[in-house]
């Protein structure tokens, strides 16, 4: 009895432990964070000041004031930055929903044969398909235009395979009567599978706003000049501008940039977890 | 045609409209994959066996661009760069990742595990652009603050970015900080469903715990195991801005990735056939890896 007792008290003991341990860990995770936003507070002078503090001294707004004003135009970027992320959430809502209710509901000769070959697309990474978008927008005139970023993700393959995930996961009773009835497909597919997709559409919104805020590599060889970049590009640039000594400013401007999703984030946690868990494990 | 055997069914009116929907619903999907997928993959290839110039017009080079990118000690320590990045990128993203689903996947208050997701995944969801620009300055080497923190401790200050023997390091070491949570997240979830009648009936036994792990807990999430270690592998070999940023590819070549060299060679040499060509390299590798994926966890998983 007392035995049994002593090893559960043990184990809780060790649990504890565990956390305590993993909780340690997670603080020094969120350092860089805290780091980051005490410094965006802080004036240059102080900047560099060691002991680091990770504490925001107080909330004066100067530097994020600066960022504004300075030559860089910030809230152009930002905008551009929005603007991509905004085109490309939608854009990737609409046509990976259309797609995944054909692959999941409808039978059509070559879908699966189609399917595959939309799945290989997970595998090309940017780096490969790069040369040739960038010599065609050359030609066309896209380059330099945030649209053209928007342009290349309008669809995606991870985005179709969740979806499709997700409505072979839900009952088609209510779909089949709608058909009986003689409903068309498409208003089956808005009146009836939409809304049921709701969880799966945030999942997949926030995922692809979030990856598409991020974007680095296709847009910095895409969006070279100053007033069509995008953020995370720009950050770069802006430490140079303004870095040589002035960490404080770039810190401001880095708290904008990251807002958005940190926002997501904090009150949409659920279902980011959620979309990646179902992307993972039932692959 | 004409005398074919059987006569193949005639769709039904409903069959013929279900599948005019089929397509009519994939349209759009298909149309921009074959445009901005499909195609561009295919005159990459097609470039790669090419000297391309928008100025001089172009020719066909067989597999020159290729004997290039294997002949030439740069780009082979380049590709060695990346390989070994994505060997400890890989194993330590993915294997940490599980140690922290192993802690945290017991009870405890729900505000402590999203305090948890939170601290972990947080990294996850920010640009690296952003998380390496607050790292190069933790990582300076005078007015840095991992190096504040080791001379407080007596300890000699590391040359973090600027030494070539550890420059890799800690570019594996902010890799691993921005993408571990991402892995540990999908283990939480596949730790959910390994049976609990399985794990008590073994520790009724007094199978020890570690035991229990490899025994039961690790052959049952091994097609996630497998999974992450593919996903993890596809991004690593891409690495990129992380590396720009904090080192910009030096001291040297010491940390420079195929990425940036097909950047710098497609983007500012003009090198168009031969960025292509190390371009393909790249996602033969990725091909590879996922395939050996699929006869891999086809041999060991579902038993």
């Amino acid at each position: 009895m007392s035995g049994a007792f002593q090893t559960q008290a043990a184990r809780r003991g060790i649990d504890w432990a565990i956390i305590l341990v993993v909780g340690i860990l997670a603080i020094g995770m969120l350092l860089p964070f805290l780091w980051l936003f005490s410094m965006s507070f802080r004036p240059v002078s102080q900047a560099y000041q060691l002991p680091p503090s990770f504490l925001p001294p107080s909330l004066d707004p100067a530097n994020y004031k600066a960022v504004l004003a300075s030559r860089v135009p910030f809230l152009r970027i930002y905008a551009n930055s929005l603007l991509i992320a905004c085109l490309v959430t939608v854009g990737q809502l609409v046509t990976c929903t259309l797609a995944a209710f054909a692959f999941s509901r409808l039978r059509f000769r070559g879908r699966d044969t189609l399917f595959f070959i939309l799945l290989i697309g997970l595998m090309f990474p940017a780096q490969v398909t790069i040369l040739p978008i960038y010599l065609g927008y050359a030609r066309v005139g896209l380059t330099n235009q945030p649209v053209g970023l928007a342009l290349m993700y309008l669809t995606s393959s991870f985005g179709v395979f969740l979806m499709r995930q997700f409505m072979l996961s839900q009952p088609k009773a209510l779909e089949e009567a709608a058909l009986m009835d003689g409903a068309g497909y498409f208003k089956i597919f808005r009146r009836i599978s939409l809304p049921q997709l709701r969880p799966a559409l945030s999942a997949l919104g926030i995922i692809t706003f979030t990856q598409t805020w991020n974007y680095y590599f296709q847009a910095r060889i895409l969006l070279g000049r100053e007033e069509s970049m995008t953020l995370p590009v720009a950050m770069d640039v802006l430490r140079g501008y303004l870095g040589s000594g002035n960490l404080s400013l770039v810190m401001a401007a880095m708290s904008m940039s990251v807002l958005p999703v940190v926002l997501l984030f904090l009150f949409a946690q659920k279902f980011v977890i959620e979309g990646i868990t179902m992307s993972g494990i039932k692959n | 045609m004409t005398a074919a055997p059987f006569r193949k069914r005639r769709p039904s009116d409903l069959e013929r409209a279900q599948a005019r929907a089929g397509y009519l619903f994939v349209l759009p999907t298909s149309v921009l994959y074959l445009t901005f997928v499909l195609a561009p993959v295919t005159l990459t290839i097609i470039l790669s066996f090419s000297f391309y110039d928008p100025m001089l017009g172009s020719r066909w080079v067989g597999l020159e661009n290729y004997t290039r990118f294997f002949s030439d000690p740069r780009s082979l320590q380049i590709f060695w760069n990346t390989l070994r990045f994505t060997f400890f990128a890989v194993t330590f993203n993915v294997s940490v990742g599980l140690l922290l689903a192993v802690a945290l996947n017991r009870a405890m208050p729900a505000w402590l595990l999203y305090f948890f997701r939170l601290a972990f995944f947080l990294p996850v969801m920010i640009a690296i652009a952003f998380a390496a620009i607050v790292w190069s300055y933790f990582l300076a080497n005078d007015l840095g603050v991992a190096n504040y923190y080791l001379r407080l401790f007596g300890l000699p200050g590391v040359p973090w970015l600027t030494d070539s023997s550890v420059a890799m390091t800690s570019i594996i070491i902010v890799d691993v900080w921005k993408n571990t949570g991402f892995f540990m997240i999908i283990f939480i979830a596949a730790l959910q469903g390994v049976p609990k009648s399985l794990m008590e009936a073994a520790a009724m036994d007094g199978t020890p715990a570690w035991r229990r792990f490899f025994r039961i807990t690790l052959p049952y999430i091994s097609p996630v195991v497998f999974f992450a270690i593919v996903y993890a592998s596809i991004g690593a070999l891409q690495v990129y801005e992380s590396i720009v940023i904090l080192t910009q590819g030096g001291p040297g070549d010491a940390t420079r990735s195929l990425s940036i060299l097909i950047v710098e060679q497609g983007f500012g040499s003009f090198q168009i056939g031969y960025a292509a060509a190390i371009s393909v390299v790249m996602t033969l590798i990725i091909l590879a890896i996922t395939a050996l994926q699929q006869i891999l966890s086809r041999k060991w998983v579902h038993q």
